[in-house]
């Protein structure tokens, strides 16, 4: 009867092949190659590679601002599920639509909302000038938009709650007993958590990792909204050589051939830490 | 876990709550401003919302969201289960080296995702269309389209593969929960395969499916990167199209759509709580119901007597629903329709209507952000555009590859209009391939409140004095043009270490932080507002954020001592245009004296269409009952004397292009 139904799974592996492995494998030929100006055909090169360099700045800023958004998702999104995780089921339930609900506004919308936000003549500066901070400070603003901080908070806003689905889920699934036992056998609170919650909860912190670096360090949208155009990461950098001022394929499929590789690399290593990311996608 | 109610623990949960709120709550509340201003309220109103049902660029992209979101999850919830199930039969080896691949697309950037599968989509066209020339040749029976391009179709393709990954994430594990006996027990006690499935695995994985068709449906909704790069240019995803606006003036309209969404998710959310909360007292009471009617109807088609019910019903279900997919591909294919790339904020939107009415042809309206933008559009396969408008110098290029169609003039009697001075101009010496649209020139616009002098000099871009409240213009033409300029070369220089003078003036700026953002439309909203001092700009947006400054701005407008440049844009026809008729009957549509007026005063260029250009101040004054100020008139229409001193742009060999486009790249790294 299993094999059966083995022939199920064949459509799916044609499809996974199509849809997910040659678009890579294309992808990759376009890396490793570049066009000739004149007769338009591709041509082996390493070109692309290694002309890297000029780069490596807008690597760095990419990676260290995913970092700083993932670490902030963190601080807030721990303690939130943490203690969600606490509260009756009612209030779980409520909660989760909460952090849910923005989801379906798409991120654009929310991304724009931060802008009227953080202009210089924006909310936040009029609201400065009301209470007569910015005469305290002698300013005429104080610039927001277009600095890393706003793209820094762009990331959190939009990401925060993919930070907050697994963590919670993996912790209002503990089994409660294991935390009266170690009670019982004479920890106190601090010591419950460092011993036997937080050690649980890891693979939803891994997942929820996972699921703010990996968009954070890509994104162009962001940067571009609230990084003014000033703070180029490394998603500007592919979608110009795509769809932007500068054209260039085979330079934008080497730029993520490198990102991928690099983020494929960090996740292994974080999972080595811990296992099972399952959780991640799952309500 | 224990139920404690941890104060702290509230308050932090709360805050967060506010946080992401509060952003959210200021978008709606602006969704009932009178001014159109974000951040200025001017009293309570309703435009917005009718504004919004008029609007019809963003009607039809939250269509095509709900669309394809909605398509995708039903294709991807059915796959991914049928999937699923068919994994579970395979040795766990095979099945563990499947899930690896299922992971990819989730563990992937959404960027990587998006790219690799443009690429393929565009190397599939290509050996499609040459498939296609070939089997076309060799019988007569068939005619295979050879041109396919990106669109809805290949949008929906990338939703479904990515949210297949999701579904089978979600229905996995409930199926390895399952005990694997059910089946063979109803087997062996008399069911069918099929019968096995409806009534013992199907009820089993139930809330796998459900939970994993509703992430599949969130993602949907929350993608813009995947849909940017799949959809091509004839579809827009309202994110797409939310995208394009933030790079010119966003209006109130997407606070009110963005209102209409938040308030029915909110309302399907609450409606969904209160019938769960219901549900649960109602377990708690363990309360005996009589079964509703819906209940009772689903028992007896349950009964096997019905099974060729049950059958036909399933059956028609998928005809309806393949007749509706087949009505809405249709439906768009059957009338005339030209595809028109154009500038944002570049039409009064009415001529469109007006085309349509009068025409019976469909306008569908895109814009790109640069003529490089437009240029990698092109290239990158994924436009079907007809009628495009790009400037001199990238018609020229375009040219050059090869990349436009001659036009037919006899069917542009309106061409006889066009000024003898816009006619034959170097990028298209023998006027064949281009019909002007409008003419212009390119300066400094400045608030006079936020500088101290006027800058008179380009240099005034890159000085400290202005730190922080420069915009530089975001593409590599205009932004190294003027830098050319104040360094005294030619626009046009093909001499490396000039360019290269020029480039390390402006990367010198950046450096020192003088420039607040690299922007093109999206210096509407930052002069307007008074959040930017000085931009580059062109004369017809300078004239058209005038009229919408915020108070105590002061804009104006210099062509700088060192000159400047002018540009004609131009409508031109791409090669192997689809519709190449109507786009005839656009392009002499667009150059009637009449549309040339409407133009003028909607976008504020100055038209190439002698009998517009020389009517215009009469036709301003009978309009609005005062005297167009003749120095605006100027700075639309620039003097013969001004005019010599600015320098158009002249295709550069491709060499000196891919400096441009190498040293641009670098700019901001």
């Amino acid at each position: 009867m299993r094999n059966k139904r083995a022939w199920f799974a064949v459509p799916y592996v044609i499809w996974m092949a199509l849809f997910v492995v040659i678009p890579i494998l294309i992808m990759a030929v376009y890396a490793i190659t570049t066009a000739d100006p004149a007769t338009n055909e591709f041509v082996l090169t390493a070109g692309n590679f290694t002309g890297m360099g000029l780069y490596l700045n807008v690597f760095l800023r990419s990676f260290w601002l995913a970092l700083l958004a993932t670490l902030v998702c963190l601080l807030i999104g721990y303690p939130v599920s943490y203690w969600m995780a606490k509260e009756g089921p009612r209030f779980q339930r409520v909660a989760m639509a909460l952090i849910m609900l923005p989801m379906w506004m798409n991120f654009l919308l929310r991304t724009y909302s931060w802008m009227s936000i953080l202009e210089n003549n924006g909310l936040l500066n009029q609201l400065f000038r009301a209470v007569g901070l910015l005469d305290l400070l002698g300013v005429d603003h104080i610039q927001m938009i277009g600095t890393p901080g706003a793209v820094v908070l762009g990331m959190v806003y939009n990401y925060l709650p993919f930070m907050i689905l697994p963590i919670y889920s993996v912790i209002v699934k503990l089994d409660g007993s294991l935390i009266e036992a170690a009670r019982d056998l004479g920890a106190d609170s601090p010591r419950v958590f460092r011993k036997v919650i937080f050690p649980l909860s890891l693979p939803g912190i891994l997942s929820g990792v996972t699921m703010v670096f990996v968009p954070a360090v890509s994104t162009f949208a962001i940067s571009q909204l609230l990084g003014g155009g000033t703070q180029m990461m490394l998603g500007d950098l592919i979608e110009q050589q795509f769809l932007g001022g500068a054209y260039n394929p085979h330079l934008g499929a080497a730029i993520s051939m490198v990102m991928m590789v690099i983020v494929v690399v960090c996740m292994v290593v974080m999972n080595h830490f811990g296992e099972g990311e399952e959780q991640a996608v799952m309500l | 876990m224990k139920h404690s109610n941890h104060i702290g623990g509230r308050l932090f949960i709360g805050l967060t709550f506010l946080f992401l709120y509060l952003p959210i709550f200021l978008l709606i509340i602006f969704s009932f401003n009178a001014g159109d201003s974000s951040a200025v309220w001017r009293g309570f109103s309703l435009e917005w919302y009718s504004a919004l049902f008029q609007n019809r660029l963003i009607m039809e992209s939250l269509y095509t969201t709900l669309l394809v979101s909605l398509l995708a999850t039903a294709i991807a919830t059915a796959a991914g289960t049928f999937a699923a199930i068919g994994l579970y039969s395979l040795s766990r080896r095979k099945r563990d080296a499947l899930l690896v691949v299922n992971d990819i697309p989730m563990m992937n950037a959404d960027i990587v995702t998006g790219v690799s599968l443009c690429l393929f989509f565009v190397a599939f066209f290509q050996g499609w269309g040459a498939f296609a020339q070939w089997f076309n040749g060799v019988q007569g029976a068939v005619e295979l389209p050879t041109r396919l391009t990106l669109g809805f179709g290949t949008m929906l393709l990338a939703h479904v593969a990515f949210n297949i990954p999701y579904v089978i994430l979600n229905v996995a594990p409930k199926l390895r929960q399952m005990d694997k006996n059910l089946v063979d027990a109803a087997q062996d006690l008399g069911c069918t395969w099929m019968q096995a499935f409806w009534k013992v695995i199907l009820p089993e994985i139930k809330p796998g499916i459900v939970s994993g068709a509703l992430i599949a449906f969130t993602m949907s909704v929350d993608d813009f990167v995947i849909s940017y790069f799949t959809a091509g240019s004839s579809t827009s995803t309202l994110a797409m199209r939310i995208y394009s606006m933030t790079k010119k003036r966003i209006t109130p309209e997407v606070n009110a759509v963005s209102t209409l969404l938040f308030l029915s998710v909110l309302a399907l959310l609450v409606i969904n709580n209160v019938r769960e909360i219901r549900q649960e007292k109602r377990a708690e009471r363990q309360e005996v119901r009589e079964p509703s009617f819906f209940e009772k109807l689903s028992m007896k088609f349950n009964q096997p007597a019905y099974r060729w019910v049950r059958r036909g019903l399933a059956g028609a279900m998928a005809c309806a629903f393949l007749v509706v997919v087949a009505l809405l591909t249709g439906a768009t294919s059957s009338q005339p329709v030209v595809n028109v790339c154009s500038w944002g904020e570049y039409i009064d939107e009415d001529l469109i209507t007006q085309f349509e009415d009068e025409t019976g042809i469909r306008v569908n309206y895109q814009t790109a952000e640069s003529n490089e933008a437009l240029y990698s559009l092109l290239k990158s396969g994924g436009a079907d555009y007809d009628v495009i408008v790009p400037s001199d110098y990238m018609i020229s290029q375009l040219m050059e590859e090869g990349m436009l169609e001659e036009l037919d003039y006899s069917r542009i009697p309106n061409f006889e209009k066009i000024d003898p001075r816009f006619r034959n101009l170097p990028y298209d010496p023998e006027n064949k391939y281009t019909v002007p649209y409008t003419w212009g020139t390119l300066g400094i616009i400045y608030n006079a409140n936020m500088v101290d002098e006027e800058p008179a000099s380009w240099g005034a871009l890159y000085d400290d004095a202005n730190a922080g409240n420069v915009l530089l213009i975001n593409n590599s033409r205009d932004a190294l043009g003027a830098a050319l300029l104040h360094l005294g070369y030619s626009v046009n220089t093909t001499d490396e270490g000039e360019i290269r003078e020029a480039f390390a003036l402006v990367a010198d700026a950046n450096r020192r932080g003088v420039f607040q953002g690299k922007v093109m439309d999206q210096v509407f909203q930052k002069m307007e507002g008074g959040n930017a001092a000085i931009a580059t700009y062109y004369a017809g947006d300078y004239l058209s954020m005038v009229d919408n400054q915020a108070d105590g701005v002061d804009l104006r407008f210099v062509i700088p001592e060192e000159g400047g440049n002018w540009f004609v844009d131009a409508m031109c026809v791409l090669k192997d245009a689809p519709h190449f008729d109507e786009a005839m009957e656009w392009i002499n549509f667009i150059a009637s004296t009449e549309a040339n007026l409407a133009n003028m005063d909607y976008i504020w260029y100055a038209s190439p269409n002698s009998e517009a250009l020389e009517r215009y101040p009469a036709w301003y004054e009978e309009e609005y009952g005062e005297e167009l100020d003749p120095e605006l008139y100027e700075i639309m229409a620039v003097p013969a004397d001004v005019l010599e001193r600015c320098e158009m742009y002249t295709v550069l060999p491709p060499a000196t292009r891919s400096l441009y486009n190498d040293l641009w790249v670098q700019l901001g790294t």
